[in-house]
Order: structure tokens, then sequence, then C-alpha cells
């Protein structure tokens, strides 16, 4: 059994209450066939191109979370959102997710600013990371490690 | 007469010589310590702040023996928050043998526990915070609760908490934030809010229910403004960040926590530029390391009043301008602080940690009455004495404690299991060598609303995986990372662990029942405090039982307990429980 398994297991019956899809989650491994790894998810979504760290982005996650199935994360990115330059796209990966990719959300200069708010599910304790395509066709990410965890004590 | 240590560190603070660790001798011996020792203050500015956290409920005088080993990550470890022991001495510069010493440290405690006596006690408290308010004028004078008030004692657990909320009104507390204080349920949480004077104040609670009105909505008030000797006081509340991770869920189902620095920064800007406050004042149970992030990363205020950590700080500590303090746990200490603000600015300041010596400190009588009555209908329970001990049973330590070991030992016994797990929460008590235990001294181990021992199954790979990840949350470098209080304690178990290693590369030489873990067998494990019985399988349902009945009927069946001190842990990369800063030693 793999660690992350093993999480995702508990972080399954801590979460049957709050999100009932979850129950499922534990036996995903046998039924999905949307595996896709962290370095073939970004090599798929640039092409292999270049990615640079940059503090345009602001991705704002838990360094804790407080459950593992819904964990909030909010990427902003400092742009002016012009036809000439603006983000194209964000994408949302996790390290460490059977499917690490997580959500890509398309912009076009008439949204204004890029900015994007939602929850994901974490099977277990990785980096999560915003892959973010600007309109010249580059690059540029930001992550954050997230630990998700059976819960130490008081 | 000789100015003490603890005297000249508040001196020393307000000439910015921070914290000198030489200099300056002692020669007071314990015999010539006198009440004026304790009071002795030079009084400051036009108002004082009095703070305790971490009480954990007692609110009669006991025993607390501060930890021999507290290790953390090499960059952590000998600062402020983790120093214990000979360091913590060196690092305050403590006499060997002093009243300080005594509360502070470890060393030599049982000799001292007999010369020095009790601490704490909610009747001895009184008479020192009266002392300030008289000093001070009562209108110039605030009383702040860091939280872990409402829970750690039979007393609490059997009234909900409702007994300390009649001790905290009787203190006179003004202000409170929380942490235990949930796992009495949202519910019985609003109703001792009402049943207490003090305010609940709290910033980074928020419902994350979106079918509740109070969905993305503050909780409970995030801040209060109090006026006292003429300054406007702005306070903030900080809850414990991580409550719903480290207890139950279901305690607090539909509020979400958090550090939320964005939205302290918020608050901070808008009682200075809104509200022209003259000081900013964080009321926190953060714990002492995490506040010393929050500095780093939220600007314009002025104190941190710590809690959590359970860390005695005799001396603040300044980290970007703001001066944090944090007062011990159990009702040991009181801080004090004395402040000079106006116009918006705090000018300057005075701070000093009171220890509590009930032996010195005379008892409210008032107070005396209230604890018996708090008691008197439990006290058939409380009182039976279950046996006795050999050896000092205490709770801290970042590895290993004899009073958990004691309920390892009680749970293995009865349950039958290859392996158990105790929590390693920092809060409990400690019973002296040749003392009697009492059904008291075992709901103060271990009087929690989720007390159940369940025994199921796991695979040995999830056990080394989990203990993995449990040195994370107590070991992690980022202070921030770090949600566990002590390290799990285990029972039936020996390990070796290098704390300084990778994260999932700390464990090693792992052993159960004598022999090296098989990864592929299963064992049985009981467990209680914590969810890892949602990991097992096959629970034994006929066997769940509530931890403190457990310790109960095996004290009674043993007598007299023989628990040594050896531990079940070697420490790889660290030469003793209390390193110096930069050190693997002492």
């Amino acid at each position: 059994m793999q660690r992350r398994d093993f999480f995702k297991k508990i972080g399954t019956i801590v979460a049957v209450s709050a999100i009932t899809p979850a129950i499922s989650f534990a036996n995903e491994k046998q039924k999905s066939p949307n595996t896709m790894n962290f370095t073939t998810a970004m090599d798929t979504i640039t092409g292999g191109k270049p990615v640079k760290t940059s503090k345009l982005i602001k991705l704002k996650v838990p360094e804790i979370a407080e459950n593992g199935a819904v964990v909030p994360v909010t990427v902003n990115v400092d742009s002016p959102m012009t036809e000439k330059d603006y983000v194209k796209a964000i994408h949302i990966l996790s390290g460490k997710n059977f499917n690490a990719r997580s959500v890509d959300i398309y912009l076009t200069p008439a949204n204004g600013k890029a900015m994007f708010s939602t929850r994901i599910k974490l099977g277990g304790t990785q980096e999560v990371t915003a892959l973010v395509e600007l309109s010249n066709g580059t690059f540029i990410k930001a992550s954050q490690s997230v630990k998700v965890t059976i819960g130490g004590c008081g | 007469m000789d100015i003490s240590r603890r005297d000249f560190m508040h001196i020393a603070a307000i000439f910015g010589l921070g914290a000198a660790t030489n200099g300056i001798a002692n020669n007071k011996t314990p015999a010539s310590l006198s009440l004026k020792d304790i009071y002795e203050f030079k009084a400051k500015g036009n108002f004082t702040l009095l703070h305790m956290c971490d009480i954990h409920a007692h609110i009669k005088p006991l025993y607390w023996r501060e930890p021999s080993t507290l290790i953390s990550a090499p960059n952590l470890v000998g600062t402020p928050g983790f120093l214990c022991g000979e360091a913590f001495a060196k690092h305050y510069g403590l006499e060997p043998s002093s009243l300080d010493a005594y509360f502070d440290t470890y060393m030599d405690f049982d000799t001292l526990a007999k010369k020095f006596g009790k601490m704490g006690g909610i009747a001895h408290m009184k008479t020192y915070l009266d002392h300030v308010r008289k000093e001070r004028g009562a209108e110039n004078v605030l009383f702040l609760d860091s939280g872990d008030t409402w829970q750690g004692t039979g007393v609490a657990l059997k009234t909900k908490g409702e007994a300390i909320v009649k001790a905290q009104n009787y203190l006179g507390v003004d202000v409170m934030v929380g942490h235990w204080e949930f796992t009495y349920g949202k519910e019985q949480v609003m109703n001792l809010i009402d049943k207490l004077d003090a305010k609940f104040i709290s910033q980074n609670v928020i419902g994350n229910d979106p079918f509740a009105d109070e969905y993305e909505e503050l909780i409970f008030d995030p801040y209060t403004i109090e006026k006292r000797g003429g300054a406007k006081i702005g306070i903030i509340g900080q809850s414990f960040p991580f409550t719903s991770t480290a207890n139950p869920k279901e305690f607090t189902e539909g509020w979400s926590f958090g550090i939320r620095p964005e939205t302290l920064q918020k608050y901070v800007d808008e009682l200075r530029k809104k509200h022209k406050v003259d000081c900013v004042v964080v009321l926190s149970h953060d714990g002492f390391s995490v506040d010393q992030e929050v500095a780093r990363m939220v600007h314009g205020i002025d104190f941190i009043l710590s809690g959590h950590t359970h860390d005695p700080s005799p001396a603040p500590i300044v980290i970007d301008g703001t001066v944090i303090v944090i007062a011990g746990s159990h009702g040991k200490y009181v801080g004090r602080l004395d402040i000079n603000a106006k116009n918006g600015k705090v000018i300057d300041y005075e701070y000093k940690l009171v220890p509590i010596a009930s032996n010195m400190i005379p008892a409210d009588p008032k107070g005396v009455k209230l604890v018996k009555e708090l008691y008197a209908p439990f006290a058939s329970e409380l009182n039976e004495v279950l046996g006795k001990t050999k050896n000092t049973l205490y709770k801290r330590d970042t590895f290993f404690s004899t009073f958990d070991q004691l309920i390892n030992d009680a749970i293995m016994d009865e349950m039958k299991c290859d392996l158990s797990f105790t929590p390693g929460y920092r809060w409990g008590t400690t019973v002296l060598g040749g003392d009697v235990i009492t059904m008291d001294n075992v709901y103060e181990m271990c009087g929690i609303t989720y007390p159940n021992v369940y025994t199921f199954e796991l695979k040995g790979e999830q056990i080394a995986n989990l203990l993995e990840d449990i040195a994370d949350n107590v070991f992690n470098a980022n202070p921030l990372y770090q949600q566990g209080g002590d390290m799990s304690r285990l029972g039936g178990v020996t390990y070796s662990i290098a704390v300084a290693n990778k994260p999932g590369k700390r464990i090693s030489k792992l052993m159960i029942g004598g022999k090296p873990i098989d990864l592929k067998k299963t064992y049985i494990v009981s467990s209680w405090g914590g969810n890892l019985q949602n990991a097992g399988k096959n629970i034994q349902k006929k066997k769940i039982r509530p931890v403190y009945d457990v310790v109960r009927d095996y004290i009674k069946r043993k007598k007299v307990v023989d628990v040594s001190n050896k531990g079940n842990v070697t420490l790889v990369d660290y030469e003793c429980g209390c390193p110096v800063k930069g050190s693997r030693s002492c």
C-alpha cells in the first residue's frame, strides 16, 4: 500500500460527513484511467518549454490543510490583462496526486483580472503548483508545500 | 536586598540589553526569598496587562515539572521556544536551586518541590492579581487569557468547562481566545461564552459551511478596544490555527481556522488608522515559535501575548519591533506587562514573569471557598486514592514521559495489543515519587471529551509511515508546518530518530515487541486521543473504553507503580535532551 493511499483513506473517512463523493476515493486507483504524474502534466501543458518561478504569481494555499478533500487554493497573477499582455491560462497542479492535473482555467483580456479561487482534493502531503501561461507564450510558476496529515495533538 | 536575576532581566529589557547570558551573579539563597521578591516590580507607564495562558483548568495548586528533553530542528533548537534544563538556565541566567530554576526547569525537581511546594492555583493567583490591581488602580489593569483554560482536569470535564468559567469570572479575566475550549463542541462553547464575563475574540475563526448563515463570516468579534490609563488598547484575538486538525473535526464542523496573516494585518491597520489606538496587542494561541513567524509576516503589532506551547519565558523577545511574551502553563505564572503608550505610540514597557509560588503567595479565602464548592459534587470520585508511585510521574519531554508510559502500560495490559499510542499533549500533571496517585491525577493526564481507547489492526508499513508523519509535524524546520505537541508516546515499541533528517527519513531501528518491524505484518494497535482508529481495520468494538477508566483500573490492580525514566527512543543526532543554540550538545 502506498503511503499516500493510506492518507487518502484517512482523509476519506474524516471527510465523509463533509464531502460524500470522497467515499469512493480510495478505490480510484483501480477505476481511474486518468493517471498523470506531475512531470507529464507539466510537459503536456508547456510542450517542454522552460518554466521560471515568478513572484508575479501569488499562490495562496494553507501550509496545513484542515481537510485534504477540500483544500482552498487562490491564484492571483499580477498582469495588466490588456490585448498585448495578459494571462492566457492558469493551471493548478498537485505534485503527488494520482492525477496531478487538478485545474485548467483559460482567460482572455475581457476577464479584467487574472484571479481564480477554488478547492482541490489532495491525497497526501505534497507541493501545489500554479502554472501560468502568458500571452507571449512563456510560462511561469509558483509552488508551495501543503501538509495533509492525520493530525497532531494539542 | 540583592537584585535577583529575574529583576535584572526586566531591568535589562528596559535598557535593551536583551537576554544577556553571563555577568551579574545572584547570591540569594532560597531561604532568604520573600513575597517582596516575587512582587518586586518597577511600575511603568499608564497601564498594565496581566497575562495567563494554558492553565488547563488547574484551579488548585499542582506540581509541574518542565521538560528534560525539548528537541526540534537544528535551526530552532536552543532558541526561545526550544530551550530546557541547563540550556534554559544558561540562556536566562538562572541560579541553580533558585525559585526560578524550580519553576522554569526540570533540574533537581524532586528536591526543590519539597522546598518550594506546589505551583499556581486560582486562590493564590487572585492574591497576586489583586496586589497589582491595588498598586496600579483597577481601572488601569487588563487581565488577558491566551486560552486552553476550560479543559484539563476532572472538574472541568464533568462540568463541561463551566466550573472553569466560574473560576475565570472570579479571577476577573477581561478577554480570552481558545483552543481546547472547542473540544466541548460549538454549542457548549457558545453556552459558556454566555456565562463568561470576559470577551471571547478571534479573527481567525470563519464559517466554512456554504449552507450556514455564517458562511465566510467571522464567528467571533475579531478584536476589542479597551480603555485603560487613558490609553486606547486594541486587542486582536487569535485562536489555535490548527484546531480542526489537532482535535476531532466534528467539534468544530462548519468552522475554519488557520493563521490568516492577511486578515490579521487588515485588523492591525484598521485599529491604527480608523480607531487610532495607542497600542496594538495580539492575544494569541498560535504557539511561541509560530508567533515569532507572525511577527515577521504582519507589521504594526506592538505586543503578542502568546500561548499554546507552554513556554515559561522570563524575558520577552523582540522581532521586527514586536514584543512577544508567553507565560508558561498550568497556572504556574502570571505575566505582568507595564506599558507606557500615548498618542498612538508605545514609548516603553517593562515585563516580569511572576511565579505563583503557593507557599509564598497567600491564598485568597474566597478562592479557597470557590475551589471547594466546585470540587464538592465530585470530591468522592476525584479524591479516591488509586495507588502509589515509586518514581516521579511527569508529562512533558519530546519523546517519552513516565506518566505517559504508565498510561501505555495500562492500555497494553488491558487491551493485549502489540503496541499502543498515547498522544503527546503538552498538558498533564506531575506526581512526586512516593506520593499517592488519585483519580484527580488521572483526569489531569487524560480528561478529554473524546477519551475512548480503540483497538484495531494496522499494517507494519502503515505504522512506519505514520510515525514519520507525526515526526514531521513535530520536527519540521519551519514552525508554520509544525502543528503537533510533543511526539506521540509509544508502548511496546523502541526506535531511533535523527531529527535533522529529511521528512520521511528520520526513523530507524523500529522494533515492536523487541523484534524489528515487519512491514507486511498486521499488528494489533491501541490508541486514544487522535483519529488513528479511522486508518485501522477490524476495530474491536467490545474493548472500547475511556482511557481514564483503563488507567484507574490498572493502578488499582498494581497498587504501587514503578515506571523507570529510561525511555524507549534513541536520539541519534543530539547528545542530550536540552541542547544549546547552534549545537548538537549541551
